[in-house]
């Protein structure tokens, strides 16, 4: 069961952090949040962040896949859960993309 | 012993009933497995005919063949058999029939689960069947938007059929799942690690792992709007707190994943087939599956990309549309993938290589239809036309129908040991293919000039006459070379020759056994050591035949076979099976029971139908009890495993723990659902926020603890070897004040017909109480099994599955008293 986890990790995380912001942003726009923290709006500031700790997220978890693959039973498993953390990392940083361009509501 | 010995004694055992009368009690996987796809390919046929009677309608404007609202039912009724009663079941079957096979084991883990899936599934897809018959089938479009579906604005029968059809239908589903994900982990043969399975079955883990998590959003969805429709509860009505959007969220997010559900076996057909008709291997093993695995992850990030009409914020669409165009990517992987193994091989032109061919041209434009809806502004333009009907079918039929005829051709000689002796079949696919092709580009183009989708009729002054009429007679082409086909694989199974062994020279073990199969499979199991193994070693059979495997000797009339460590492949332990019964087929009666009288709305033989389904589900677990310890068992070639009685996490462990995780989405979308509302839906606040009762959460809560700790200590009291009296009192008193907690937090929900509020409350306090409730019933039943001795310090399965639903259930339940005592302290 470890080996299976260990593939899915990376893409569960994607899955967790893009509804989290998709979350977040509903909730920023349902609550009509304002205000601004250094000449920027709040709730882009806030879905930057979150975007950011996304991707760290991601990067950290990739990290950790390389560095331990030596402790996994086959070569098989630790080349597709790296082959998966490659793809959470790409899917995090293309998908949430919008956060730092788009008009957040309407 | 030999050879024709063993089969002989082999099949004493492992034989269902001779006669009809076996079908009702069979519950080896070949026989399922065939029942599924004879069903699925009948249920294919009424979906071809209800296209043909919609492209009949549409051939010439002003049609006067089917009013409106019949032509409502038959386009409803096409999509919903082809997507829940033809594609999911076909690949249902196929997986039952030929994963114990390709494994290289004996049968699937849970025998009596697959006929109870085949059951509920052949008595949901008749429940259709009979609507459609009397003229009350479903007529709102096969994703049956509210509020066109709802009590106001669909006041008959007929949406009741789909939301309880369905959600019945959908219980075999989940139950294929489960058992498929348990097989495929733990039933392998030996030496079989992750690395060496084959790769049809890590596409049928991913698509059943899908299941297990894309089907409870839909199954909710139609849970709250059957309860809307029956009891008026608001869940989608905007001027009381509902949204009907949520029903498209909660839809969406069963049918994007749904898509991918339907087109990853396919694939998996595909990467199984093409290697030999290539005579080569497959190029990218690990490729394919890091990218089988990424595409069904994306797959669940898309759903939004079906609403980019409803008015959603811009950086919401831009999210769904960037993941959009993402899949492409893991897509691309696999077909790039596939043309290597081509390049690297040499392909021979057999019929099950025709089929790939078509599915490689259709799929591929398919694909770019895709990507171009997958860009707003132009989905905004084609939304709800003629075009996208062509998309999805380029979508569907090339990704699954094409591949699903390859591989009936591949394994036909497989089903019935005999050789194709006709060339019926080229011709068919000649139709098929060309038929096809004719239909669906017409309809790309008539839809860009502004054919909606789903309308009955149109004026010659549209301008779309010639191309729908060459669009009808292209799908009756296609019908045509269907028949055709079907006529090929009839004649085939009547009246070909005897075939020799393994015709196409594969390399994997469904192939090292005889064909058709016995119903034991192997005649002793396989010691894998490579993905090929029948290239390996051809003589493979022989030895396998004559008892050189693993489980060589049968004994004590028992069917047995072996699980293994999930990642080696290394034995673990015996499982005995369960034989031939009636209980399956009684369960799935009463459980039909239970629906059909939502569905009549005789509500009094409700709690009836439960108490049987209960007292069956009962007896169904009871009779794996065993009296005593069972000692280590000898399985050939000098090996002992322990017998599964005697394990801590035996095969029910393992079914419970993936049954929950479909449960556990269930409840996330539940909690979805009421945050969806409580931030988006236009009608809130409500009138009336939950009077907190601070004695009934701290009941509940300390219950949880109580039920968790007490099944805790009756395991300890059980591994010392003592009496766990103690410790289920405890879980049971934990589990009834639970149930206590969400029971009176139903009673407090302020008017539930009211306002959307309280109508959710309502629902997640039904929610945790039923789990409390099912809970408490584990636990006596834990404690009927200790008075009856059938535990011991060995045989202790039963609590740890109790431990894990008593787990569950105070898992969600706390969250339920807490999510809304809290959502009453907010004002
Ligand atoms: C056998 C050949 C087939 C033909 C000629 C055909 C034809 C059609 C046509 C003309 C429509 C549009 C109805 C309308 O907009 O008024 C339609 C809808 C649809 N078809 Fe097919 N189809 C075929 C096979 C399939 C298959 C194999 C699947 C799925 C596995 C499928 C799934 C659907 C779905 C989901 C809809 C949408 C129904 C709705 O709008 O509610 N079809 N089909
Ligand atoms: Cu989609």
């Amino acid at each position: 069961m470890r080996d299976v986890v260990r593939i899915m990790l990376a893409p569960l995380l994607w899955l967790a952090a893009f509804s989290a912001v998709y979350g977040l942003q509903g909730l920023l726009c349902g609550h009509d949040v304002t205000g601004s923290i250094a000449g920027l709006p709040l709730p882009r500031v806030i879905l930057i962040a979150a975007y950011g700790l996304a991707i760290a997220l991601q990067c950290g978890v990739l990290a950790w896949l390389c560095r331990t693959r030596a402790a996994v039973g086959s070569r098989f498993v630790g080349f597709v859960s790296r082959a998966t953390g490659w793809t959470g990392l790409v899917a995090t940083i293309w998908s949430l993309f919008p956060v730092a361009l788009l008009s957040i509501c309407g | 012993m030999n050879a024709l010995e063993r089969h002989r004694r082999l099949s004493a055992i492992w034989a269902s009933e001779p006669g009809f009368r076996g079908w009702f009690s069979t519950v080896n996987h070949n026989d399922l497995g065939r029942m599924f796809l004879v069903t699925a390919f009948f249920f294919f046929l009424v979906g071809g005919l209800l296209a043909m009677l919609i492209r009949a309608q549409l051939a010439t404007p002003h049609s006067a063949f089917a009013g409106p609202e019949i032509y409502n039912q038959i386009f409803t009724m096409h999509g919903v058999v082809m997507m829940f009663l033809f594609a999911i079941p076909t690949f249902e079957g196929l997986a039952i029939y030929l994963l114990p096979k390709i494994l290289g084991t004996r049968d699937l883990a849970f025998p009596r689960l697959t006929a109870y899936g085949y059951w509920c599934y052949a008595f949901g897809g008749t429940m259709l069947l009979v609507s459609m018959l009397f003229g009350i089938a479903p007529d709102s479009g096969w994703f049956m938007y509210p509020p066109l579906s709802d009590a106001i604005h669909s006041p008959g029968i007929n949406t009741d059929f789909w939301l309880i059809g369905i959600t019945f239908v959908e219980i075999s589903a989940i139950a294929a799942a489960v058992e498929i994900t348990v097989s495929i982990l733990k039933y392998r043969a030996p030496g079989m690690s992750l690395d060496k399975m084959p790769i049809f079955g890590w596409y049928a883990l991913i698509t059943a792992l899908m299941i297990l998590t894309g089907f409870p959003p839909l199954i909710l969805g139609s849970v709250l709007l059957e309860v809307e429709r029956a009891f008026g509860l608001p869940f989608f009505q905007a001027d009381m707190g509902g949204d009907s959007l949520l029903w498209q969220h909660l839809f969406w997010l069963f049918g994007h994943p749904e898509v991918y559900i339907i087109f990853l076996p396919a694939a998996g057909v595909i990467s199984t087939v093409l290697p030999v008709m290539c005579r080569t291997t497959l190029l990218g093993y690990g490729w394919i599956v890091a990218a089988a695995v990424a595409l069904a992850f994306l797959s669940f990030g898309l759903w939004v990309h079906h609403m980019f009409t409803t008015g959603i914020p811009h950086m919401g669409l831009a999210f769904f549309s960037a993941a959009s165009t993402l899949v492409a990517v893991p897509t691309g992987v696999q077909i790039f993938a596939w043309i290597g193994t081509m390049w690297r091989g040499r392909p021979e032109l057999h019929l099950p290589m025709l089929h790939i061919l078509g599915f490689f041209v259709t799929f591929v434009i398919g694909g770019l239809t895709g990507v171009m809806v997958a860009v707003v502004p132009f989905d905004w333009q084609a939304h709800d036309t003629a075009f996208i009907t062509a998309h999805l079918h380029y979508v569907l039929f090339g990704g699954f129908v094409f591949p699903i005829f390859a591989g009936i051709y591949y394994w036909l000689p497989h089903f019935t040991g005999r050789r194709r002796f006709f060339r019926l079949g080229e011709i068919a696919f000649a139709l098929v293919f060309v038929g096809f092709h004719v239909t669906f580009l017409a309809m790309h183009w008539v839809g860009l000039l502004g054919q909606r989708r789903r309308i009955s009729t149109y004026t010659p002054e549209d301008g779309w006459t010639a191309i729908n009429l060459i669009s009808s007679v292209g799908s009756f082409i296609l019908a045509f070379g269907i028949a055709m086909i079907l006529l090929d694989v009839l004649l085939h199974a009547l009246s070909a020759g005897r075939g020799r062994r393994n015709p196409w020279k594969a390399p994997s073990l469904e192939w090292a056994m005889m064909t058709p199969a016995p119903a034991y499979n192997f005649a002793s199991l396989p010691h894998v050591t490579s993905r090929a193994p029948l290239e390996n070693d051809p003589g493979l059979p022989l030895h396998l035949a004559t008892g050189g495997g693993y489980l060589g000797t049968p004994r004590d009339g028992r069917r047995e076979t072996l699980t293994v460590d999930i990642a080696s492949g290394r034995p673990e332990m015996l499982v005995v099976y369960p034989a031939n019964t009636r209980l399956p087929i009684v369960m799935a009666a009463i459980t039909g029971l239970f629906f059909l009288s939502l569905l009549l709305k005789f509500y009094w033989t409700v709690p009836l139908a439960l108490v049987g389904v209960a007292a069956l589900a009962w007896r169904w677990v009871w009779g794996l009890g065993m009296q005593e310890d069972p000692v280590p068992q000898p399985i050939g070639c000098g090996l002992e495993v322990p017998h599964a009685a005697a394990v801590e996490r035996g095969p029910g462990w393992w079914g419970s723990a993936f049954l929950l995780t479909a449960n556990a989405t269930f409840f996330g979308s539940l909690l979805f659902g009421f945050a969806f509302l409580w931030t988006v839906a236009p009608g809130w606040p409500p009138p009336e926020w939950l009077t907190p009762s601070w004695g009934a959460l701290i009941l509940g809560l300390v219950g949880v603890a109580a039920g968790s700790l007490g099944m805790r200590l009756a395991m300890r009291q059980n591994r010392r070897g003592a009496a766990p009296s103690m410790g289920l009192a405890l879980a049971l008193a934990g589990t009834l004040a639970l149930a206590y907690g969400c029971a009176s937090l139903m009673l407090r929900a302020p008017a539930p017909t009211e306002h959307a509020y309280g109508a959710t409350l309502l629902v997640l306090g039904g929610y945790g109480l039923f789990h409390a409730a099912l809970a408490a019933l584990m636990v006596v039943f834990t404690a009927a099994q200790v008075r009856r001795g059938f535990t011991s310090r060995t045989r202790r399965s039963v609590f740890s599955i109790t431990c894990l639903w008593t787990d569950y259930a105070g898992f969600t339940g706390s969250i339920v008293l807490l999510a809304a005592h809290l959502s009453g302290l907010s004002p």
